[in-house]
């Protein structure tokens, strides 16, 4: 195995698993598969893969203009790889804006329905743009092993210089823009980072991310394939790029200091710590790198500079786009691992088909090799079944597959199963009552409970027979199941019964007179009861008779079981709350047991809800 | 151009105005979802009722601003100001990029998270029985008058007229007369309503106005940078052709 | 217990099934790729496309072979593939599940069909492994797997039966359904792995039987001086 193959069938495994939960996203929604909040509604796929990954594929316009408007002929031979990186790149943040928006099959509406006012209409118009003209960019390449195709190539050569103009000027359009979208939130982002001339931040973090992303493209692909890399050209890209970055340092911090925020840089927030960071990983260290001979001719010192550049700026991207807003918005996000994977299987999705790209098109100026494909390597078979693997192409192909399906599945199976059945309420599964005399009975276990005197209940309610006010008969030879049993979920309700399946033909095929007599109402009171017909269900010595058997809501439960007969009780007990009014029992004022030392009630971690306001009356009709 | 006035000192907190906000708009019922927020509004819910120690009852809902945030960033103009002052939103167009929620300053646009085909959700000011000349659900339900419907000139004036009257009683402002321009939801309160927002003070310039800068100067960055690339070029392609064999400097490129 | 059929039911069925679907996906596209791979290295570009159709179609409806030899085997098998493939798909409480899961479902059968079909299947099943057994023939060319299958095959529907049957045996209705759902997701899984892999490129096979079995051109002699036979027509 080499480090071609090894890194195939890394990423293959990737983007099989990224297929199963992008599968996941589009059947179940937004909510079961991300961690964004009605609080923080842009997450990871927007802050990293569409802000940073537009910026990522700056590489494209940057080096176009150097080769193609300055006329620098020797960085001629990272033109295709950076055009086709852009490319890929701009197709990843297509892809995953698919994946993140809400009605992605709407997409289109964007040409159709204008709001010139809108930043976001006009990234998405330059974006879609700008991809095509990258294709039209690339597509040489492609055509030139199909000699049918060779005159739309030299048509395409012809109109490369206003192509290329095209570019640029579409790129300096979005690139800036992206930027333009925060201006609307001065209220949510961190004012360090929120500028009047953020757009122009934008653009110019963009030049230097383009730069060192080719860079840093170059010395990947050669690590990979074992040939020496442009190291020349990445010196003088080195070069270029601390003067963008200077101009970049500058006209930050002059920005700071003019609308004088200086204050907040040195606070020690976590906010003035991100900031640090950020600036000293984007800007300083790859400054000090890059402006150093011995360091900037060095494979190892552009290694770290450019990894360096290109996750700064990335950490940028990511700071605006929604990290610095938490501390505004109240929220806590972390992106799920759901949407980890998606990103990642975006971005290894891409590099393949770079890889297939630079395999079979003339990309670079001399084809890599498969070294697996040397004709003195011995055939290979595999070790369980002593088979002959095949030619290199079918063995790849055999062990990517079978990779890309085995991590497919395993995608599917990690999903949790609440995530996809209840819809974002997985926070209520209800624990069983702990027995005894005096229960504690809160469900969803935030505390905010009620004790229950389980003998006083059943002397009051006319002893064996209130049994069946709580105790239900659910399952064939049940004696006496608590609530848990069957209400496992706070408000999902639970059918005990079944009616769909004893009415279907294909089930117990029963007509509706069977069950539901002639003359009257057809309900479930009114209907025949269970040990009618199956006569052998209730065990001997059993506590309960059947009555019931829909059980609606846990939370609709307890109010029609006990809201019922405190409402009857309350007249005779003048001291207790009104229950008649919902504002009696859900306050938004915690009580003291869930206060810290400070007095304070943390309302926002998303474990320790207060109960007011949650639950809702039902429509008034 | 209608207007809502809540009057914070009136409000008991019965949640009637949700009750018929739910029934009006035919909400489903509402169950705490992980991805809600601590305000009682939901995709469900499009008005709700904070309580804060006193006991205060503030009802929060969207506030249909003058110059909305989200009408101006929405890509595709799915959520529009109409006449009658209702910020409403059409469904056919939008295409689920959530730009409006990040744009809101008061953080009022829900999401439906649990849907395979979600929507924005949010108060539209019962704008089709706005047309049909009647008031929203909410202020009409209410027992006690704690939140009323009309022209917003008049209910401005009602709200400093009741200030003036009592002094002592309320905070003397009416909030939402100017900030972030103007917005239809008015409140007057004898305690502060700053949280209902992003920041306590959100100032009077409309948001549409932050970014709109930005995008009239995008002509003028396209062909500017046009032109000066196209300038570029020429001037190199000059010197090449004067056998100047000088290159040009590095510097060049940045500006 | 009901943590282990929580389990068997929702993330391992998700891998098994997935794996089954892609799985045999995965085989198809292969083989087709081959078959193309085939076609053009084939000397010959003549597709007997008619030919392949025609055996494709006798050996899914096998009417001949019921006719000519071993007509009783052949029988069985085919009630057995019809249970196999009907039951699963069809029933009524499977579709309720597909209901619950991706929000549609499609035609059932009644139940008392449904309950025969599956005793059928069984007794049928178990014929089939006897049959191999007693057989001198296939004995002699059955390999692991194909004593394995048949049994594997009928417990889902043994299990099956006795969990819709709810009268039957109510005690042990846990177990019963675990033993239905983890033997379902051992099925789907070794699927794409053995020869059950036959549903899906079954008819391909005929088509690269008539492509693979193509030399490229002049490749008699060569052919015919490894096998010193030289001069002999191929």
């Amino acid at each position: 195995m080499n480090r071609v193959h090894i890194t195939k069938l890394i990423l293959w495994m990737i983007t099989g698993f990224a297929v199963a939960v992008g599968i996941t996203r589009f059947l179940y929604g937004l909510g079961a598969t991300t961690n964004l909040t009605d609080a923080t509604p842009w997450g990871l796929w927007i802050g990293f893969d569409v802000m940073a990954g537009v910026a990522l594929a700056g590489g494209g316009f940057v080096i176009t203009a150097i080769v193609y408007i300055m006329r620098r002929e020797e960085f001629h031979p990272i033109v295709k790889p950076a055009v086709l990186t852009a490319f890929l790149g701009y197709l990843a943040v297509i892809a995953s804006l698919l994946v993140d928006l809400g009605l992605p099959w709407n997409i289109w509406h964007m040409m159709v329905f204008w709001n010139p006012h809108s930043p976001l209409f006009e990234v998405g118009w330059c974006v879609m743009l700008y991809t095509t003209v990258l294709l039209l960019e690339f597509s040489p390449v492609p055509l030139e092993k199909v000699s049918r195709y060779a005159k739309i190539r030299n048509f395409l050569l012809k109109f490369r210089f206003p192509l290329v103009m095209l570019g640029i000027m579409l790129s300096t359009l979005h690139q800036s823009s992206l930027g333009s979208l925060f201006l609307i939130m001065p209220f949510k982002l961190y004012p360090l980072w929120y500028s009047n001339i953020l757009p122009i931040q934008f653009f110019i973090s963009a030049v230097a991310l383009g730069l060192m992303m080719v860079a840093l493209e170059s010395l990947v692909s050669s690590y990979l394939y074992r040939r020496p890399a442009e190291y020349h050209l990445i010196a003088k890209l080195g070069k270029t790029v601390v003067w963008v970055l200077l101009i970049y340092f500058i006209i930050k911090m002059t920005d700071i200091v003019i609308s004088d925020k200086q204050e907040l840089l040195f606070n020690g927030s976590w906010e003035s710590i991100l900031f640090i960071t950020e600036i000293l990983i984007a800007i300083i260290i790859p400054m000090i790198i890059f402006s150093t001979r011995r360091f900037r001719n060095n494979p190892a010192g552009q290694w770290i500079g450019s990894i360096l550049v290109v996750s700064g700026m990335v950490f940028n991207r990511i700071n605006v786009g929604g990290l610095t807003m938490l501390r505004a918005t109240g929220d806590s996000y972390f992106p799920s691992w759901m949407e980890l994977s998606v990103s990642a299987g975006v971005i290894s999705a891409a590099i393949l088909i770079f890889l297939f790209a630079i395999e079979k098109f003339h990309v670079w100026e001399t084809p890599p090799r498969d070294p697996e494909a040397e004709p003195h390597k011995l055939p290979r078979f595999d070790t369980a079944s002593q088979t002959w693997l095949g030619i290199p192409a079918v063995a790849g192909r055999t062990k990517y597959t079978l990779i890309f399906i085995l991590s497919f599945a395993l995608g599917l199976a990690l999903i949790p199963s609440p995530n996809i059945r209840s819809r974002g309420i997985s926070l209520a599964p209800v624990a069983p009552a702990r027995g005894g005399d005096t229960l504690f009975i809160d469900g969803n276990r935030d505390l905010y409970g009620v004790s229950f005197n389980h003998i006083r209940h059943i002397e009051q309610n006319g002893n064996k027979k209130s049994c069946i006010i709580c105790h239900h008969m659910n399952i064939p030879l049940d004696k006496q199941s608590g609530c848990y049993h069957c209400h496992r979920m706070m408000y999902e309700s639970y059918d005990a019964f079944g009616h769909e399946w004893h009415s279907h033909k294909s089930g117990a095929n029963l007509a509706c007179g069977k069950c539901h007599l002639e003359g009257q109402e057809k309900n479930a009171i009114s209907a025949k009861k269970c040990d009618q017909c199956h006569i052998d269900l209730i065990p001997p010595g059993a506590l309960i008779t059947i009555e019931q058997y829909n059980a609606p809501a846990y939370v609709d439960a307890m109010h029609i079981l006990c809201v019922k007969c405190h409402r009857e009780k309350v007249p005779s007990l003048p001291e207790k709350p009104n229950l008649a009014r919902c504002t009696a029992c859900h306050e938004s004022i915690p009580p003291d047991y869930l206060k810290d030392t400070e007095g304070n009630h943390n309302v926002n971690t998303k474990n320790n809800r207060p109960y007011f306001n949650r639950v809702m009356l039902p429509g008034l009709k | 151009m209608k207007a809502i006035l809540t009057d914070i000192t009136k409000c008991i907190g019965c949640l009637e105005c949700v009750s018929a906000c739910k029934s009006v708009n035919s909400l489903e019922m509402d169950v705490p979802r992980i991805w809600q927020k601590n305000d009682g509004l939901s995709a469900d819910n499009w008005t709700s009722i904070i309580q804060k120690p006193g006991p205060h009852y503030i009802r929060k809902q969207c506030r249909h601003c003058l110059e909305p945030a989200c009408a101006s960033a929405c890509p595709v103009g799915a959520l529009s100001r109409t006449e009658e002052g209702a910020v409403v939103y059409d469904s056919g167009k939008c295409l689920g990029c959530r730009y409006c929620m990040m744009a809101c300053p008061y953080g009022i646009p829900r999401y439906d998270w649990d849907k395979a085909i979600p929507y924005i959700r949010k108060c539209i000011l019962c704008h089709p029985r706005i047309l049909q000349g009647k008031q929203p659900a909410c202020t009409e339900v209410c027992p006690v008058q704690a939140t009323i419907f009309g022209n917003r000139d008049e209910l401005l004036a009602e709200a400093h007229r009741r200030i003036n009257e009592n002094p002592n009683k309320y905070i003397n402002k009416v909030f939402g007369e100017t900030e972030i321009g103007g917005v239809s939801v008015l409140y007057i309160s004898d305690i502060d309503l700053g949280f209902l927002a992003y920041k306590q003070e959100l100032g009077s310039l409309p948001l549409p106005k932050t970014t709109s800068a930005a995008m009239k100067s995008v002509p003028f960055a396209f062909v500017g940078m046009g032109a000066f690339m196209y300038g570029l070029n020429w001037v190199i392609k000059r010197r090449e052709k004067l056998g100047d064999k000088d290159k040009p400097n590095e510097d060049n490129k940045h500006e | 217990m009901d943590t282990f059929l929580e389990f068997a039911s929702g993330s391992l069925f998700r891998l098994s099934f997935a794996i089954m679907a892609m799985g045999l996906l995965r085989i198809l596209v292969l083989d087709i790729w081959a078959a193309i791979e085939a076609y053009k290295r084939a000397g010959d570009k003549n597709v007997p496309w008619n030919q392949a159709f025609r055996k494709t179609i006798a050996w899914l409806f096998p009417v001949s072979k019921v006719l000519n030899s071993r007509p009783a085997y052949s029988l069985l098998s085919i009630f057995f593939h019809i249970g196999l493939i009907i039951i699963p798909i069809f029933l009524y409480a499977h579709v309720q599940l597909w209901k619950g899961g991706i929000g549609f479902g499609w035609f059932t059968l009644p139940k008392l069909w449904a309950d025969y079909l599956t005793l059928g299947t069984i007794i049928f099943g178990l014929a089939l492994f006897i049959g191999r057994i007693v057989n001198r023939a296939s004995l002699y060319i059955s390999r692991k797997q194909d004593f394995l299958w048949p049994l594997l095959l009928i417990i889902p529907f043994i299990t099956g039966y006795l969990c819709a049957n709810l009268n039957l045996m109510p005690k042990y209705y846990d177990v019963f359904m675990l033993m239905h759902i983890l033997s379902g997701d051992l099925i789907f899984i070794l699927m794409p792995f053995t020869k059950i892999a036959h549903c899906v490129i079954m008819p391909l096979s005929q088509f690269i039987l008539a492509l693979a079995w193509r030399f490229p051109p002049n490749t008699d002699e060569p052919i015919c001086a490894t096998l010193n036979k030289k001069g002999t027509p191929v």
